[in-house]
């Protein structure tokens, strides 16, 4: 009975762990019906007179049954019964729902099929459970199924799981290994003699109150540690042992963000009958400029998806400047910009900031990285919505001439994704893109012809068009119509195919003045393509039309508008013959010359370097060095509280030299003076607990001193010192009057220095760098801790049931606990 | 020690005294220190003594040579099963001369009474000596008479005996400040006896080594014994801990407490000192509660008896740290 509700409790305990992954709430209240019909099932086949056997069979198919009912319940017969329309429907949601699954990003919304498929699973995994515990008998193999249901958050969500839903999961599988155990050591059996005290009765179980009291400290106790413990480690975070999280660098397990796809949001916005302002910014010389958002590297021929940013902890933007943009030389004119942006409060689920390109630095509350490569700032904690920030940047104004005398070549060091394209692409695409660059006399000038070729007027501006793929833009090549997803990607794919580092851009124009300060809304929510040039770095171009018949406030960047006199032709070809598709490897060298500090060199491929180079060796050092010292922490505790007590004996007046009972002790504040004598007392009881000499709590200090010069042997000076210090403490406790008492200092090291003498050098050393007696205290105080918990025992919903005795079990165990010496020994 | 050198005149007078008292006895029972010195506890602490043992191990020769020590008055009662509680308390009499009822005192009207195998006698007359033990009266015929001061009980009983005797009730027995127990006298205890008792009773040569007045002065001075808080504290704790103790089915009363705490006093008086330790009740705690306690059937199956038991407990209650808190702020928590 027990066995079956806490196996319930366990699974739904990590269930709730699903509830990030999830808008609203629905689909776990079904889940915690799905738990509580397999729950239910379960206790009723535990019964004697049901098979063993029935039970998974008979919880299955309840949970079919409640699936019908939940989900597909016009479909059965009397709502309840499952027909075989009703499974076909349930199949069918299934099969939509594992597509639905494929297509979104967490947080999903909880519709229909996503939430049948994971009732199911919830159900499924509490029918595993139950079998492993119940059934089986094997309640520690249940937690893998728990911990499969708990990785699924863990590996989908950036964020770590909050700790508070971790000890819920945690104490819900330590409350199964717990029934377990009770059941277990209560068919132990029971005492042969019959006991009759005052708890007397047929009590036909052990009392397994006690083990479990302990085994409960045990649980509380590992749940706190694995709460505590990586929070007091913050060193061990960053080292590339452990690649939890966004935090690390090394951008390969759980590195997930939560994003939604850009691209398929941009046409969703952009027909919103609603355009309301997104957000309003200001900035110091009142040009507007491009807040770019995303940043899509990746065309896979479907369409441009944006890689996993990698957000390591030192590139917190509260941190200070951000890395600097791949590719910007000093050579480059640039503007200091400073933008103060605030976001509008409505905008929901926004983890990207809108930014001008470049920045230097962002100041805003919250925990926002930089990806370095992008310089995308994100947050797998906190949204933009309501947000205020302040940006400055470096508005790059290069000359148009500067530009077109750049280099062809690339860096061959640079991150290939910038130029990677399917190999299914159309050859009409590549062709087309020659053919228009074809008189091109650097990567530029090819670059600044597409971009008029597009917004020349042969392009017509419409909403109607889809998608970015291969075929997509073949089509809107072929038809000229589409809008800014179209023109980015078309632009961007032919610059990649002429060699150019291209990525497409997802973010708002610069919106509209009005009211002082430009306003940024729905409708100018955009895409642009960014290309690299070597020195110049990353330069937005802007192929959509502008204007009212296209995008109502995109604007061409002025450097990629040709001198009025129309240079086009009048510049002879660097290389009549050389393909700018096709980079080249013997290009100019000057170019990694000039530019040492090569942006994804350093940006992108060279990240792990200096964090693998002398992080781990570092790391481990400092780890060791921080565990040493946690190690030495007893000893230091323990020297200083004998210093301590020494010194209340100053405080007390005492300089006399041991042994001496002056008159003058009478005029010494009686407080003081109990104060210093009981602080003698503990170190004395103290240095004895050190030595393994033992203190009973119930030894008083005369039974003490006594026990002591037996055991040890004493005699002479350290018998009489040890008596003396008994006899001071003795009356400082529990005579009338102290009476007069010299400084028991002298021989209070007297009789330390004796017993550590006879201690063996093993002993003493202990003594001295793990004081059992300081580590008691801890276990002391950590004991305090767990009495708290331990009160969460007696908060009980209803009475606790007596078993067949008239008289309450607990005064019983009360006995042998507090009442005694308690938890603290 | 240096613990004995603050002790006022009074304490030291009443360690001579003691003393005396000890030898007294020492000179007729052989080898029994610490028996005798647990009777004198009792007599200073206002209390009354149970002696419990087999046959012939002393008992009556020690209540007798305690009595005999003291010069005061002293009965001795045999308890049988045909005593009446009249017998003990006295009885109204028709005198004829002066034509009115006349009270006859019966031996309870002592300063030391000794009744011998108290456990022959009649559950009614055993409870006579209730009201006389606990109040220091007998009510009779309405009347109530006051007892003698010092008035002290020292009853004796056989343990092993079980035909014609009547236990005493669990109310009677909380009445007794301690039970003690003679036990058997070491070899060469009882080669020294053989010599001393061969001849003649050595009670016959025993003379009085201290007055009434004197007893009243030491009981005086045991009452002004300082006992602190925490040392009641430490009583209380430790008779809590044998009421909730799995091994025992009754514990001990909250007069236990009291007699606890006043032989407390009377132990420390005797050994000089001022105040009471928690040691005094630890050396006490056997004697003065074990007969009050009833073992569980549990503890009974086992074995263990009250002593044992209380013995355990003595070790497992933790004995009050200070008064104040310590320097470290660690005091009372260990």
């Amino acid at each position: 009975m027990r066995l079956p509700i806490a196996a319930g409790l366990a699974t739904a305990a990590t269930s709730i762990t699903l509830y990030p992954l999830f808008h609203g709430g629905l689909w776990f209240w079904a889940g915690m019906g799905a738990v509580t019909v397999v729950v239910t099932v379960s206790v009723l086949t535990t019964r004697d007179g049901v098979p063993r056997w029935a039970g998974p069979p008979a919880e299955l198919l309840a949970l079919l049954v409640y699936l019908g009912v939940v989900f597909t319940r016009p479909d059965n017969w009397a709502w309840l019964v499952p027909t075989r329309d009703s499974v076909a429907s349930l199949l069918d949601l299934l099969d939509q729902g594992f597509t639905d699954i494929q297509r979104y990003a967490a947080p999903v919304p909880a519709n229909s099929p996503i939430s049948l498929l994971t009732v199911g699973g919830i159900g499924l995994i509490a029918v595993l459970v139950d079998l492993l515990a119940v059934r089986l008998r094997r309640a520690a193999l249940a937690g893998l199924p728990l911990l499969a249901l708990f990785t699924v958050p863990a590996a989908v969500l950036a964020d770590p799981i909050g700790w508070p839903v971790f000890i819920i999961g945690a104490l819900g599988y330590l409350g199964l290994l717990a029934a377990d155990g009770r059941e277990r050591l209560g068919r132990w059996g029971r005492a042969v003699l019959v006991r009759q005290s005052r708890a007397a009765g047929a009590r036909t179980q052990m009392d397994t109150g006690q083990i479990s009291l302990n085994g409960k400290r045990i649980g509380v106790a590992a749940i706190a540690l694995a709460v505590v413990l990586p929070a007091l480690l913050p060193t061990l975070e960053p080292s590339p042992l452990f690649g939890f999280g966004v935090g690390s660098g090394n951008g390969r397990g759980g590195n997930t963000i939560t994003i939604p796809d850009p691209i398929a949001n941009l046409r969703g916005q952009l027909i919103q009958p609603r355009d309301f302002t997104v957000l309003t910014y200001t900035n110091n010389d009142g040009v507007p400029r491009y807040l770019r958002v995303y940043s899509l590297d990746t065309f896979d021929g479907e369409r441009w998806t944006m890689s996993q940013p990698k957000g390591r902890p030192e590139d917190r933007v509260s941190l200070g400047p951000m890395p600097p943009p791949p590719g910007l030389t000093e050579q480059v004119p640039v503007k200091q910009v400073r933008t103060e942006v605030r976001v509008n409060d409505d905008v929901e689920g926004l983890s990207f900031l809108p930014l001008p390109y470049p920045s230097t630095t962002v100041e805003i509350d919250g925990d926002w990285r930089a990806d370095r490569g992008t310089l995308m700032v994100f947050s797998t904690r906190d949204t933009a919505g309501g947000q205020s920030y302040t940006v400055t940047g470096q508005d790059p104004q290069p000359a148009y001439d500067d530009l077109r005398a750049l280099p062809s070549a690339t860096d061959p060091r640079f991150d290939a994704r910038y130029l990677d394209l399917p190999p299914d692409l159309p050859p009409m695409i590549r062709g087309m893109a020659r053919d228009v660059t074809a008189d091109a006399g650097s990567p530029y000038e090819a670059a600044v012809r597409l971009q008029s070729w597009f917004t020349g007027g042969d392009f017509l501006y419409s909403l109607q068009t889809q998608g970015n793929g291969n075929q997509a833009l073949a089509d809107f090549l072929r038809n000229r119509t589409g809008y800014c997803e179209q023109f980015a990607a078309a632009m961007a794919v032919m610059a990649r195919v002429l060699g150019i580092p291209a990525r497409v851009s997802i973010g708002y124009t610069g919106g509209s003045y009005a009211d002082g300060a430009w306003q940024v809304r729905t409708h100018d929510l955009h895409a642009w393509p960014e290309l690299y040039f070597p020195g110049a770095g990353w330069l937005r171009f802007e192929p959509t039309p502008a204007g009212g018949l296209g995008q109502a406030t995109a604007r061409v960047p002025d450097y990629s508008r040709p001198p009025v006199t129309g240079p086009t032709g009048d510049t002879p070809s660097a290389g009549p013959s050389e393909d700018p598709a096709t980079s080249d490897p013997t290009g100019d060298p000057a170019a990694t010359r000039r530019d040492p500090r090569d942006p994804d060199a350093e940006g992108l491929a060279g990240t792990q370097e200096p964090a693998a180079g002398t992080s781990p060796a570092l790391t481990i050092a400092a780890g060791v060095g921080v565990l040493l010292l946690i190690g030495l922490i007893p000893a230091v505790w323990r020297a200083a509280l004998r210093h301590r007590r020494r010194r209340a004996w100053m405080r007390a007046g005492a300089t006399g030299p041991a042994g001496a009972h002056t008159a003058a002790a009478d005029a010494r504040p009686a407080a003081r003076l109990g104060m210093a004598v009981h602080a003698s007392w503990q170190e004395l009881t103290d240095t004895l607990y050190d030595l393994g000499l033992g203190y009973e709590p119930s030894e008083t200090p005369r039974a003490l001193a006594r026990r002591l010069v037996a055991q040890c042997g004493l005699e002479g000076e350290a018998a009489a010192s040890i008596t003396a210090i008994a006899a001071a403490e003795e009356r400082m406790r529990y005579a009338r009057t102290p009476g007069a008492v010299g400084a028991l200092d002298g021989d209070l090291r007297r009789v330390r220095d004796t017993l550590r003498g006879q201690a063996p050098r093993g002993r003493r050393l202990r003594a001295t760098l793990l004081p059992p007696s300081t580590l008691r205290r801890l276990r002391g105080a950590g004991e305090k801790v767990l009495d708290t918990f331990d009160l969460l025992e007696t908060l009980r919903p209803w009475p606790a049931r007596r078993r067949g005795s008239a008289e309450p079990v607990d005064p019983e165990r009360r006995a042998d606990g507090p009442v005694l010496t308690g938890s603290r020994r | 020690m240096g613990i004995t050198h603050d002790v006022g005149q009074e304490l030291e007078g009443l360690v001579a005294t003691a003393h005396r008292i000890r030898e007294a006895i020492e000179s007729v029972i052989e080898g029994k220190d610490d028996v005798v010195r647990l009777t004198l506890t009792v007599l200073l602490a206002e209390g009354h003594l149970l002696i419990e043992d087999v046959p012939g191990v002393g008992k009556t020769m020690l209540a007798k040579a305690l009595a005999r020590s003291i010069d005061c008055p002293v009965r001795r009662v045999q308890f049988t099963p045909d005593l009446l509680p009249s017998d003990i308390t006295g009885v109204s009499a028709f005198n004829q001369q002066s034509r009115e009822f006349e009270f006859k005192p019966g031996p309870i009207f002592a300063s030391i009474v000794v009744g011998d195998e108290i456990n022959r006698a009649s559950p009614k007359t055993q409870s006579a000596l209730l009201e006389c033990m606990e109040e220091h009266q007998v009510t009779v015929d309405g009347v109530t008479y006051p007892l003698e001061t010092p008035f002290m009980v020292i009853a004796t009983q056989n343990p092993i005996e079980m035909e014609g005797t009547y236990p005493l009730p669990e109310a009677q027995r909380d009445r007794f400040t301690a039970r003690i127990a003679m036990g058997y006298p070491g070899p060469a205890a009882e080669l020294e006896m053989l010599d001393v008792h061969g001849a003649a009773s050595p009670l016959d040569k025993l003379e009085p080594v201290a007055t009434t007045a004197e007893v009243k002065a030491l009981i005086d001075a045991v009452r002004a014994v300082y006992v602190s808080q925490a040392v009641k504290k430490y009583a209380v704790d430790l008779v809590a801990a044998t009421r909730e103790s799995p091994d025992l089915r009754l514990g001990a009363s909250p007069r236990a407490t009291l007699h606890l705490v006043r032989a407390a006093r009377a132990h420390a008086a005797m050994s000089g000192r001022d105040y009471v330790i928690p040691d005094d009740l630890q050396d006490l705690a056997v004697p003065v509660l074990a007969h009050r306690l009833l073992p569980s059937l549990e503890a009974q199956g086992r074995r263990r008896r009250p002593e044992h038991v209380l013995a355990e407990l003595v070790r497992r209650v933790p004995v009050p740290e200070s008064r104040e808190r310590g320097v470290d702020g660690a005091g009372p928590d260990r």
